[in-house]
């Protein structure tokens, strides 16, 4: 827990930095939660909602706002490959402020489960459609690495510390971006079907077109299958 | 109204739903926790310390069952890893090495291999451990001196299977000294939501 917060604190005194240096920086609230409904086939069904709050925005100035920034409902239909990989399909939809915005996404997952710790990793594509835009299109390639606190495997009622990263690229009407997304997680397995997440998602993009810009969103995730 | 819409989906979707979704699910009482060596039975830790006399700082793990609890020590020792068990009271219950399928008597090698490809489609072998059960002093005399006097030889394995018209789990098998299987079960991975979705 000390650990997070020093870590926290880093990332604070980071954002300060470009703040003053006038580069686009905003936080805010950001809950999400997760539905999985296991198929008799094995296969998955998940439904997931995930609501961005801006609480502070450098562009507006210090006073602090409660702003609803997106929500973005998605569902994705999950094929069991082998008994450690998956591949996907998803539908997604934003609400967003003049922006609302639809996506199709295709993924494809394995996980590597070692002697103390786990690791999956996730590859994507997705192409996202919005009113009056050109077609997004992004190659996003996410790894994770979850580490029980408590004994060499996580059972129930046990916690968790994760740390994932994931690079996103992405092809809007000729114009290349880079996004990159740095995510701490302290969790708990509450039972086999549940998990609450706390998490620090740390957000950079804009590296190449002058526009940098950072997003901190302080995140409580709730995880159930069923 | 988008943004209004947007919000109440937002709230609904995130505040709510965990408070109605936090079922009154049991929690399972079956957990291992790390613990210091000094919070292990006298009788676990000297018989571990005769028995690998080159041990060093093995980790100790207090193990909770529905009905009990047992002990256990984790360690590397010459390149492989053990894994010894004890009852509540530090009596020693069998030890376990992790080796790989080459390590293994040819005609063990050949019965295995032989087993996975009649039965599975595909499979991989994920791991191997020789599991000795045996008395005390016998266990002792084994890991000391070599001594093989009541000492039960096992094998357990994790091991990919697909078996045909069916689809791909993972399982863990015990086998007979000579490589004959006495039992499998499907092994559970724990919920992955997090890590794909």
């Amino acid at each position: 827990m000390r650990r997070l917060l020093i870590l926290g604190l880093f990332f604070m005194r980071v954002f300060c930095g470009y703040g003053q240096d006038r580069q686009t920086f905003f936080t805010g609230f950001f809950p999400e939660v997760s539905l999985t409904k296991k198929l008799e086939n094995s296969n998955k069904l998940n439904f997931k909602v995930e609501n961005q709050h801006v609480i502070y925005d450098n562009r507006i100035g210090d006073k602090p706002q409660f702003d609803h920034y997106r929500t973005d409902v998605m569902g994705f239909y999950d094929w069991k490959l082998t008994a450690s990989t998956s591949a996907a399909i998803g539908l997604f939809h934003r609400f967003q402020d003049g922006a609302d915005g639809n996506r199709i996404i295709q993924q494809y997952a394995f996980l590597n489960r070692l002697r103390d710790f786990r690791i999956g990793h996730r590859i994507r594509t997705d192409q996202t459609f919005t009113r009056g835009q050109k077609v997004e299109w992004r190659l996003r390639y996410r790894v994770a690495s979850e580490f029980p606190l408590n004994g060499a495997t996580l059972d129930p009622g046990e916690s968790y510390f994760m740390i994932s990263n994931e690079p996103i690229f992405s092809l809007k009407g000729g114009g290349f971006n880079l996004e990159n997304r740095l995510i701490l997680t302290l969790g708990k397995l509450y039972a086999k079907s549940q998990k609450l997440e706390y998490s620090i998602d740390y957000r950079t993009d804009g590296f190449f077109n002058n526009r940098f810009r950072t997003r901190l969103w302080p995140k409580i995730s709730y995880y159930y299958n069923f | 109204m988008r943004q209004f819409k947007g919000v109440l989906i937002g709230v609904l979707g995130s505040i709510l739903l965990p408070l109605i979704c936090f079922s009154q699910e049991n929690i399972k009482i079956e957990r291992e926790v790390g613990i210091k060596e000094r919070q292990v039975p006298g009788a676990a830790v000297d018989w571990l310390y005769d028995a690998f006399e080159k041990v060093k700082k093995p980790n100790w793990f207090q193990e909770f069952y529905q009905d009990g609890f047992s002990y256990e020590a984790k360690f590397k020792m010459g390149g492989n890893y053990y894994s010894v068990e004890f009852d509540s009271l530090g009596i020693i219950e069998d030890v376990e090495v992790e080796l790989e399928l080459e390590e293994l008597d040819r005609m063990v090698q050949d019965k295995l291999k032989s087993y996975f490809s009649e039965n599975y489609q595909v499979y991989k072998i994920n791991k191997i451990q020789i599991q000795y059960t045996g008395k005390k002093g016998d266990l002792e005399d084994f890991f000391d001196e070599n001594e093989k006097e009541g000492i039960t030889v096992r094998y357990e394995i994790e091991y990919r299977g697909k078996e045909s018209n069916k689809v791909d789990e993972i399982w863990e098998g015990t086998f007979t000294a000579d490589g004959v299987l006495l039992t499998r079960r499907k092994i559970d991975i724990r919920i992955t939501d997090n890590l794909i979705f």
